[in-house]
């Protein structure tokens, strides 16, 4: 009982964590710290799988190994958010960086076609907004 | 020629079959008409070279919102441009619609011109169709801010101000979404204009699907986070 609590009150956090906007330095650096306390953790548990049976039990679940597939399952939904945010900013990249490219490739045979005059043919780099680099952060 | 401070932004995906009359279509009443293929398989890009219109060719296919967007981007870089239509490539509008829309601009009475397929009466829309797209004006706290009665009709006219100020994110479907919060979000004078939509055989096969609606969905709710 308290164990699915827990969980869920992970769960939430979670989603809560993916909503706020705050992504910056000490967020990255807090994630690299939990990555590390969830290593040792699980070293921890290789070599003392008693001991993760008694902090089960403490929860209310049965077994240790219960208790790290729980965990592993919170840890791959996070994972998998933080890895479909980072694809999406890298996504964002391509689109200007192909856009950029479209512009200035269609210029150049506009003009050839005769649909575009001279004086029009310029750089299209003030017409496209820099790309942010949110979705990078995470 | 009259109308030479408008140009008009149509999104083209695999579409050689109509391409072309849809572009001289426009092109009677618009000489200013820039087609973004965004990566078609089929002869789009070349119908469209065929014609007087403009042509931006994206390297990979983007979507929808980003062919979009690289069109305002290409219209925009346009000295003289003032008003920006957007346009759908399946002819499914009338140019006469986006004719009216952009009076309502030009007059100064609105920033953003939007066409809406239910304002006087939803003619010809498939019932079905019509249930998803009013649950979608119902669902988004944006559309209901503004009083929008369609949120997802393709039909646009922009003046210069808000095109400099939009800046799509959502390569996919969801960017209809996307430019309604943005239109709500800014302090920008909106209108709807009564608009009738065609809905051929052929539209109705590129049209899209309500599955996609989840997608959108989706799209929306994970927007601006991470």
């Amino acid at each position: 009982m308290l164990a699915q609590v827990l969980l869920l009150l992970a769960v939430a956090g979670m989603l809560l964590y993916f909503a706020s906007r705050k992504h910056n330095v000490r967020m990255q650096a807090g994630k690299r710290i939990a990555f590390f306390l969830f290593l040792a953790l699980n070293v921890y548990a290789v070599l003392l799988p008693n001991h993760t049976t008694w902090l089960a039990n403490q929860f209310g679940i049965g077994r240790g190994a219960d208790m790290l597939l729980y965990l592993l399952v919170v840890a791959f939904i996070f994972g998998m958010l933080n890895t479909y945010l980072r694809f999406r900013g890298s996504n964002q990249q391509i689109t200007e960086l192909a856009r950029t490219l479209a512009i200035r490739e269609a210029e150049l045979i506009n003009h050839q076609r005769g649909v575009l005059t001279s004086e029009d043919v310029h750089s299209p780099v003030a017409a496209t907004a820099p790309v942010d680099p949110e979705g990078l952060r995470s | 020629m009259a109308n030479e401070d408008v140009w008009v932004v149509i999104p083209v995906f695999n579409e050689d079959r109509v391409i072309a009359d849809v572009v001289e279509r426009v092109r009677e009443t618009f000489p200013n008409v820039v087609c973004v293929d965004d990566g078609s398989a089929d002869q789009s890009a070349s119908r469209i070279a065929g014609t007087r219109a403009h042509l931006v060719r994206h390297p990979i296919n983007l979507g929808q919102g980003a062919a979009l967007q690289t069109g305002l981007s290409y219209a925009l870089a346009r000295p003289g441009a003032k008003y920006f239509v957007t346009f759908d490539a399946d002819g499914q509008h009338q140019t006469s619609d986006a004719e009216r829309m952009v009076e309502v601009a030009r007059s100064g009475a609105a920033d953003a011109v939007l066409g809406s397929r239910f304002l006087e009466q939803a003619q010809g829309v498939p019932w079905l169709k019509r249930a998803v797209l009013r649950t979608a004006v119902a669902m988004s706290r944006t559309a209901r801010k503004l009083k929008l009665t369609d949120a997802h009709n393709g039909l646009r006219v922009f003046t210069r101000p808000v095109a400099e100020r939009l800046h799509i994110t959502m390569n996919g479907m969801a960017h209809a979404s996307e430019i309604v919060a943005f239109l709500a979000h800014g302090d920008f004078r909106i209108q709807e204009v009564p608009v009738t939509i065609l809905y051929t055989d052929y539209s109705k096969t590129k049209g899209q699907s309500l599955v996609n609606g989840v997608n959108i969905l989706f799209d929306i709710s994970l927007r601006d986070r991470g």
